[in-house]
């Protein structure tokens, strides 16, 4: 088990050039956006990975908050990490295919916004899990947990917000080559995602032991003297 | 004793508390008075034409910023008194805390809100509709104030224990009241304009404020007590992951 982040790594690698290749050379340009339409090979994976470690995270800050979990803990941080950054990717990615397309880079289109909210709760997350008072890993869960529900709420508040939204249904009408690239690339940007996670999660987990352990060794010799730096 | 008869000891507490001294209402209905008059100052040019859309979002926007401010200070009051651990010792159900504190947060709120909305009609002509239907107007302010007090108390419980970390609140709180702010925010530009589904968005509101007290009910246990129920007071305490990990880095 211990390898095989770095084995889900090592096949993304060896994916992605593939996909830029399939993107570029075997998949025809779309007839209306031209070569602009390229980037949504990789900006739909995007955001896609954003919505599913969203999922994830708040998941597991359930787990958490329910199991007092240490696995789910690292795990809802490391997914949390992953949605900022597939988000940011997103929230590039986005604007620039907009302003191609559809002349400006932001439309205030229910998804766009929602997706904006969504990448702020995590890295309000993301913030607290860093900078919050002691013990504030609860309170980070209860705001992933709250991150996750609010989503839908966010977009269809939005939508009623801006009722005259560019109605997307670009998606639904493509032909099975452009599916079939689509697909190339979120199977590469996954595998990335997956093995991110799954290191940066391991890592958490051993940074938590280690915590746990300091306060151990802090609790049994409180002596300042001891080779344990002492209270904060 | 039930949990209704609880959560209105507790916020009976709360609001004798505050006729003491008046210090919340005070304050804060103060700073809502600086905020029209600086929205005064800053949108004084906008037309007849502009305006309906320019009013609700000072509504919201001053309310978000009075909550913020209010939200800091009733957990403040506790954290100053050292009261919040007497308070989880008491034999009340934790969702009566929950419940008062949100209580009392509204209650701060539309008195602010009695300041604000009168204050912004004086000032713009666009926001007379507010007079014209006092009962809409009621019924969409105490709905976004509940909406917003309910997300806002739950994470100031959380962040109760720790002086200095407030810009913490605000920084949870925007984003994640942003769908009951754009409700409200819709249901007040259909006020201004007359719009026949002006009630079906109030009654949306309405769910959504269910939806979100129930949420903060379900979690607020989590929060409160991971915080600072722990023996010793684990807000001082070192014994904190968090401490641990910043000597950690301090000894590096």
């Amino acid at each position: 088990m211990k390898h095989v982040p770095y084995f889900l790594l090592a096949n993304s690698a060896a994916l992605f050039p593939y996909c830029v290749y399939r993107v570029f050379l075997m998949t025809p340009i779309e007839r209306e956006m031209g070569t602009a339409q390229k980037i949504f090979y990789f900006h739909v994976p995007l955001a896609w990975i954003c919505m599913l470690f969203a999922m994830v995270c708040g998941i597991a800050a359930a787990v958490q908050l329910r199991r007092r979990s240490e696995r789910a803990e690292a795990l809802a941080v490391a997914a949390g990490e992953m949605t900022v950054l597939a988000g940011l990717g997103v929230l590039i990615t986005g604007p620039i295919w907009g302003d191609a397309t559809w002349g400006t880079p932001w439309t205030g289109d229910a998804r766009q916004v929602s997706t904006a909210l969504l990448w702020m709760i995590f890295v309000a997350y993301l913030l607290v899990r860093r900078f919050g008072p002691a013990n504030s890993e609860r309170l980070a869960a209860a705001l992933a947990i709250f991150g996750a529900i609010d989503v839908p709420i966010i977009y269809y508040a939005v939508k009623i917000w801006k009722t005259t939204h560019p109605s997307n249904t670009v998606v639904g009408s493509l032909p099975q080559t452009m599916w079939n690239s689509l697909w190339w690339c979120l199977g590469a940007l996954l595998l990335l995602a997956i093995s991110l996670v799954w290191i940066r999660a391991r890592q958490e987990r051993i940074a938590i032991g280690l915590d746990e352990a300091w306060i151990e060794a802090d609790e049994r010799d409180p002596n300042p003297a001891a080779a344990v730096p002492a209270r904060a | 004793m039930g949990l209704l008869r609880q959560t209105w000891l507790l916020t009976r507490n709360d609001l004798r508390q505050e006729a003491r001294r008046f210090e919340l209402v005070l304050t804060a209905g103060f700073f809502t008075l600086v905020v029209v008059v600086l929205f005064a100052l800053a949108f004084f040019g906008l037309d007849e034409e502009v305006q309906p859309k320019a009013v609700p979002g000072m509504i919201w926007l001053c309310i978000a910023f009075v909550g913020a401010l209010t939200l800091t200070r009733v957990f403040d009051r506790e954290r100053e008194n050292s009261t919040l651990a007497a308070l989880l010792a008491a034999p009340v159900d934790r969702l009566a805390i929950y419940l008062s504190k949100l209580a009392f947060t509204v209650v701060v709120l539309l008195a602010c809100a009695v300041l604000l909305v009168p204050g912004l009609g004086f000032l713009f002509p666009a926001a007379k509709m507010f007079a014209a239907d006092p009962l809409a107007t009621m019924a969409l302010v105490t709905l976004g104030c509940v909406g917003y007090a309910a997300i806002g108390t739950l994470f100031a419980a959380g962040l109760a224990t720790s002086s200095g970390k407030n810009v913490l609140l605000s920084v949870i709180l925007y984003p994640l009241t942003t769908p009951i702010l754009l409700f409200a925010l819709v249901a007040t530009q259909r006020l201004i304009e007359g719009h026949g589904e002006l009630w079906s968005t109030i009654g949306q509101m309405a769910a959504l404020d269910v939806a979100l007290i129930a949420m903060g009910c379900w979690l607020f246990e989590a929060v409160l007590v991971g915080v600072s129920a722990k023996p010793g007071g684990a807000s001082e305490s070192p014994n904190s992951r968090a401490a641990a990990r910043a000597a950690r880095a301090r000894g590096r």
